[in-house]
């Protein structure tokens, strides 16, 4: 018979992809990866929800191709993060799908904010994918394999949409006049919430240190944040875009950098974080209306067949 | 290619008359595939469960790579992408009413029944094509053609499975009786129509392609307790809508909808739209 690990055994034991569905992991580790693999996957969702309508407005045909394969990509790794999750034996997709759509599921900061214009797509293809990037790259080390092997697949991908999305910024920064103070003004509205994508500091993360301590995260906030800039600001700035005066960031001689905290809006931060913030509910709310409005297909399909032979329709999609 | 018929060589080496039936053969092909796939974007992020979403998202990017074969063969007579679609009147664009029509909300009985009743069609003119007397577009159909092999299945199988219960046969139903006169429209005529066939630049007419579309889907719904309106010996039962597209007459939501994919290209005043793949001519 197996018998459940002790915490003091996985915290031994943790290691880059140390644990798999094999294992009889604690309940405690398996609520916490849970918690970051649904929250990644839910991230993925609603990030592809924000940018849908964005196929639509692509300003050319090769665009639009590579604007929908890139959402479709996203719902992809969605799929592929939940099914990592359930084998966790906590929650099921179906669970954590209903749970994202009544307001209960948790995702990043920078898809609860409505996104306008097609010269914004950048801040999210470029930066924000940019730093989930940093996050996701580090995350193939992470203790839980099935959620380090969806990674191998995901970043892979993430490499193409950061190149797309570079590439619209390169477009804007080297376009017209108009252009370039179009992306300006969506880089000065983006960046705050970029800068709050990896979360507050160490010290203040309530998840941080039992994430840390049995191998699911391998690196702390700050030195994701610290590692994203040292890699965007000078691309930012290669692209002639201004770095707003605030938030402050101190460059320090060992070419270090150093985010006033204060400068940054934590309150609305923690309004985002509890799905409490008014633009990110109603997308909630509209991706929630727009699941539901299929409801009867899914109603449908568990419906038992009454001899038809069609049983692996959803399989189609494979 | 017919026995009569002559091959046409390259874009240069046409007539005026014959550039004109090439062009007036191409545009619907592939007006039809860009604003179909258009619409099926629509149910991305949107679509009943993740896996059927991944597979419309499939289907619209062929549907879309497919439109952008076609364009290119127009833009060997001279006209640019841009010219083409983005700075484009609303009322150039020939595709058939049936692919403009919204869906409505949730209901994906009509993405997936228009679709069967697109992808029929298609199959039947893409076979219409092998043999044309114009080798540009020869070269490209056995591409289209082995992807619209999974578009047929992926509709027939969420066909079938629809038409299983009761309450979900009755929305195919209901698309089915709203969209089929609208399906009619695939088969309208341009003015060229004769001379597309004289010169061979397709092999079959289009009032054929209706008698075998029919002949098709007929008794394919009919096994699903489907009710088509069109007689056992082919008569059809519905008239046509008042707009059919293949003429540039469109209904009230095709304006709606070209200004909005328009948007962005007329906001920033782009002049060009931007590339990123090779011309499928150097791949």
């Amino acid at each position: 018979m197996r018998v459940t690990m002790d915490i003091g055994t996985v915290e031994e034991r943790a290691g880059p992809r140390q644990f798999g569905p094999k294992d009889d992991m604690p309940e405690e580790y398996r609520k916490a990866a849970t918690r970051m693999i649904q929250f990644h996957a839910n991230s993925e969702i609603m990030g592809a929800y924000l940018e849908r309508p964005f196929i639509r407005q692509a300003p050319s045909l090769d665009r639009k191709l590579a604007f929908s394969a890139k959402v479709q990509d996203e719902i992809g790794h969605g799929q592929l993060l939940y099914r990592a999750a359930e084998n966790l034996g906590i929650k099921t997709r179906k669970q954590m799908l209903d749970e994202l759509a009544n307001g209960e599921g948790k995702f990043l900061n920078c898809f609860h904010y409505p996104m306008d214009h097609w010269w914004e797509t950048p801040m999210i293809g470029f930066f924000v994918d940019g730093a989930a990037m940093r996050r996701q790259a580090t995350l193939k080390n992470t203790s839980w394999e099935p959620y380090a092997h969806a990674m191998d697949k995901i970043c892979f991908e993430e490499g193409f949409h950061i190149k797309h999305g570079e590439s619209i910024l390169r477009e804007l920064a080297t376009g017209s006049r108009k252009e370039q103070e179009l992306v300006q003004e969506a880089f000065d509205e983006w960046w705050p919430r970029i800068l709050q994508f990896f979360g507050p500091t160490d010290d203040q993360s309530t998840h941080h240190d039992f994430a840390s301590a049995v191998g699911l995260k391998t690196m702390g906030n700050d030195e994701l944040r610290q590692a994203f800039l040292n890699a965007y600001l000078p691309k930012a700035r290669k692209y002639g875009l201004e770095i707003p005066e605030y938030p402050r960031i101190h460059e320090h001689n060992d070419g270090r950098y150093e985010v006033v905290e204060d400068d940054l809006d934590w309150n609305e931060f923690w309004q985002v974080a509890k799905n409490d913030f008014e633009p990110g509910v109603a997308q909630i709310d509209s991706r929630k209306a727009a699941r539901e409005a299929v409801a009867w297909v899914r109603e449908s399909m568990e419906t038992p067949s009454a001899g038809s032979s069609a049983g692996g329709v959803p399989g189609a999609a494979d | 290619m017919s026995a009569e018929a002559k091959d046409l060589g390259g874009p240069a080496d046409l007539t005026e008359t014959e550039r004109a039936a090439v062009e007036a053969e191409l545009r619907p092909l592939a007006d039809d595939e860009f604003v179909l796939a258009e619409r099926y974007t629509e149910w991305q992020v949107r679509a009943p469960t993740l896996e059927s979403d991944l597979a419309i998202s499939n289907i619209a990017q062929d549907e879309l790579g497919h439109a952008r074969l076609w364009y290119d063969l127009l833009e060997d007579f001279g006209q640019s992408e841009a010219e083409l679609i983005w700075e484009a009147s609303a009322s150039e664009f020939r595709h058939a009413t049936l692919v403009e029509l919204p869906f409505g909300e949730g209901d994906w009985a009509d993405a997936i029944l228009r679709g069967y009743l697109y992808d029929t069609y298609e199959d039947l003119h893409l076979h219409a094509l092998e043999g044309t007397s114009y080798p540009r577009i020869a070269d490209r159909v056995g591409k289209v053609l082995t992807e619209e092999d999974y578009h047929t299945q992926h509709a027939r199988n969420w066909l079938s499975r629809l038409c299983d219960d009761e309450p979900s046969r009755e929305r195919v139903q209901e698309a089915l009786d709203r969209l089929f006169p609208s399906a009619l429209t695939l088969f309208e005529a341009t003015e060229h129509e004769e001379a597309i066939l004289d010169l061979g630049i397709r092999t079959e007419s289009l009032a054929d392609m209706r008698r075998a579309w029919l002949s098709t889907i007929r008794p394919y719904l009919d096994s699903l307790g489907l009710s088509v309106p069109a007689s056992a010996e082919g008569e059809v039962l519905a008239d046509l809508p008042e707009a059919v597209g293949r003429n540039g007459e469109h209904t009230e939501h095709w304006p709606a909808l070209f200004s909005e994919f328009t948007h962005t290209y007329r906001e920033l005043e782009l002049g060009e739209p931007p590339r990123l793949m090779k011309d499928p001519d150097d791949v």
